[in-house]
């Protein structure tokens, strides 16, 4: 079974009732409420190849979960489609269960009073896993996630990276090839994100799984994921490498050098701005639309000039989405504003 | 069902009886919840209708087989369906989303939450009644009569999980509306145990039609103790209340899963 993930033109508006402010907006919203719509999700299209790691990422309330929530079959599209491993998951909501795991960083699957290991085994018999397949995976899982050491405890008494980490294997148990994680690690150590992040990693490369990520931790997405899809106001802004991202919006990079001669007269070069001069000490940074990336910069100002020592600071991938989010935002204006 | 579905609803419930188990001090306290509330109901019930002369033309031994009728259906109930009572609770901390993420139906995931150890009163007091009802019951207890009370507990069962259904199906779209089962819950603690025909006719009335509270013991007890004529509803309207009693229950979760395809979710 092919773990393909296929999104085309996927909408979602929700209709909530604004209430008008006082007692006499509140009396009237009863009489006569004010709907407005609210458009989530508006015509999303992307694909996830079969073993592909993908990131969708996007500020507070942009459309992630939202995302996820019609592609685990929690919600129906008010238009467009979406298909995970063949299946579509708003349709055949059961069937699509049994090829995805789903991880919900702020809630739990597992039976609240029930020691971990027996909601396992419970979820066992609901995917029908051989009992053998079934010992071997947990096997695997807990030397990845230590879970071994709290497995006999019941689920309200873990702690919140416990109790993720065990929501994560027990997600996993049935061996889908589609895999989707909203916020995984919030509220996790930085310990316990690492083993997160080593246990997903093994799930794609060496088990082959489809995984759908959505995080704010921008070190998760450079440690995992080599593409990402970026939405904001529910629509797509880009689908692409963490490199094209840095080229698009990681215009932030400085390349500090030391010039051999401290005299030598200091130009700008096509694409690069001087930014600070002192002494020999000198600071390029990009101009521009067309400034080139943080490695060609360097290569110019070493061909350009005779440096002792050159250093250089690309932007944090936090910075690179910084400018993302911002510039979408002005796009996402422009375009009510067009229409 | 299949049987692999009836394996794990065992399984489940095992598990969840042995968990509450663990909690020993909290067993015991919920089985007396259980029991206390019924014993409360029934002390009140026994009151009041002892204040009422004829009790509607009642015999007191036939009257006896109204509160025994409901509060055993309402035991099996809670014992098998009670967990819809809650659901309003699952759908606000956003579970309803973990289960439609499983390959099982939701209600089912719904019902398998916890193991109900307040219900082990419920039908202790609940049976005891029954038992006492039947003894002191004039009525020639024939098989007939048997399988028509048995059928009305099971008709009394689905008809409290249909209208409890309906408010948690409500609830998928307005949160709030959880709310109303817990009116609704007082509602039928309050009235199920008498013989409508001593309340106003207004009263009464919405007890048949508005919520179907009279069906669930009143009318059944009306038809094995031959007051079946004198209830205001037609006779076979009443003695039909145990299929009614099913077809409400069949109209619920339909309700509940169109309002599931309907279900936007909470956020977050
Ligand atoms: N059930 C709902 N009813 C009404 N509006 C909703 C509902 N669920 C989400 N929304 C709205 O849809 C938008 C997208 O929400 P969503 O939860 O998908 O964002 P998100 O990208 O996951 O954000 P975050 O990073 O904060 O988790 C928000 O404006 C939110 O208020
Ligand atoms: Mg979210």
């Amino acid at each position: 079974m092919s773990g393909s993930i296929e999104v085309r033109g996927l909408s979602r508006t929700f209709h909530t009732t604004v209430r008008r402010p006082g007692f006499l907006g509140g009396v009237r919203s009863l009489v006569n409420p004010e709907r407005v719509a609210k458009e989530a999700v508006c015509d999303i299209s992307f694909d996830v190849a079969p073993g592909e790691l993908l990131a969708l990422l996007g500020p507070n309330g942009a459309g992630k979960s939202t995302t996820i929530k019609m592609l685990t079959g929690i919600l129906t599209p008010t238009a467009g489609e979406a298909r995970v491993a063949g299946v579509v998951p708003y349709e055949e909501r059961e069937r699509n269960a049994r090829n995805i795991g789903a991880v919900f960083g702020q809630r739990t699957q597992l039976w609240w009073d029930l020691p971990v290991r027996e909601s396992f085994s419970i979820l066992r018999d609901i995917y029908e896993v051989p009992k053998a397949e079934h010992a071997a995976r947990l096997k695997e899982f807990d030397e990845l996630l230590a879970l071994s050491s709290f497995w006999d405890t019941r689920v309200r008494h873990l702690s919140l990276g416990q109790r993720v980490r065990s929501d994560m294997a027990a997600a996993l148990l049935h061996d889908p090839p589609v895999v989707f994680l909203d916020e995984p690690t919030i509220g996790m150590d930085v310990v316990v994100k690492e083993q997160v992040r080593e246990f997903l990693r093994h799930q794609v490369e060496e088990r082959g799984r489809t995984v759908l990520l959505t995080t704010h931790d921008m070190t998760e997405v450079e440690r995992l994921a080599e593409r990402v899809v970026l939405i904001n106001h529910g629509r797509l802004v880009l689908d692409g490498t963490l490199d094209e991202i840095r080229r698009k919006f990681g215009s932030t990079w400085q390349v500090r050098a030391t010039l051999a001669d401290p005299h030598t007269p200091v130009e700008p070069l096509p694409g690069i701005t001087l930014l600070r001069r002192e002494g020999p000490q000198v600071v390029f940074g990009p101009d521009g639309p067309t400034a080139p990336t943080v490695h060609q910069a360097l290569k110019q100002v070493i061909e350009r000039y005779e440096v002792t020592d050159i250093a250089l600071d690309e932007a944090e991938l936090e910075d690179v989405m910084r400018a993302a989010y911002v510039q979408s935002e002005v796009r996402v204006e422009d375009r009510a504003g067009g229409a | 069902m299949s049987l692999n579905a009836l394996r794990i609803i065992w399984r489940v419930t095992r598990l969840n009886f042995r968990a509450q188990l663990e909690y020993r001090s909290e067993f015991l306290m919920m089985i007396a919840i259980g029991a206390i509330w019924q014993v409360s109901v029934i002390v009140f019930a026994t009151v009041l209708l002892s204040r009422f002369t004829g009790m509607g033309g009642w015999d007191s031994s036939d009257v006896l087989l109204i509160p025994a009728t409901r509060m055993l259906a309402h035991a099996l109930f809670v014992l098998f369906l009670g967990r819809m009572h809650g659901v309003g609770r699952h759908i606000q901390e956003g579970r309803i989303d973990t289960y439609l993420v499983r390959p099982m139906p939701v209600h089912r995931q719904v019902q398998l939450e916890f193991f109900p150890t307040n219900a082990i009163g419920d039908m202790t007091v609940a049976v005891g009644l029954m038992v006492g009802a039947l003894s002191r019951s004039q009525l020639d207890w024939t098989a007939g009569r048997i399988t028509y009370l048995i059928a009305c507990l099971i008709g009394g069962m689905l008809l409290e999980a249909a209208m409890f259904t309906v408010v948690a199906s409500a609830s998928l779209r307005f949160p709030a509306a959880d709310y109303w089962s817990r009116w609704l819950e007082e509602l039928l603690g309050t009235f199920g145990s008498y013989p409508l025909n001593v309340l106003p006719r207004a009263v009464g009335g919405f007890l048949t039609f508005g919520l179907p509270l009279a069906f669930v013991a009143y009318f059944p007890a009306a038809v094995l103790t031959g007051h079946g004529d004198s209830t205001g509803v037609p006779y076979w309207l009443a003695a039909a209340s145990p299929l009614l009693g099913a077809l409400a229950y069949l109209g619920a979760r339909l309700l509940w899963r169109w309002s599931l395809g309907h279900y936007t979710g909470v956020n977050g």
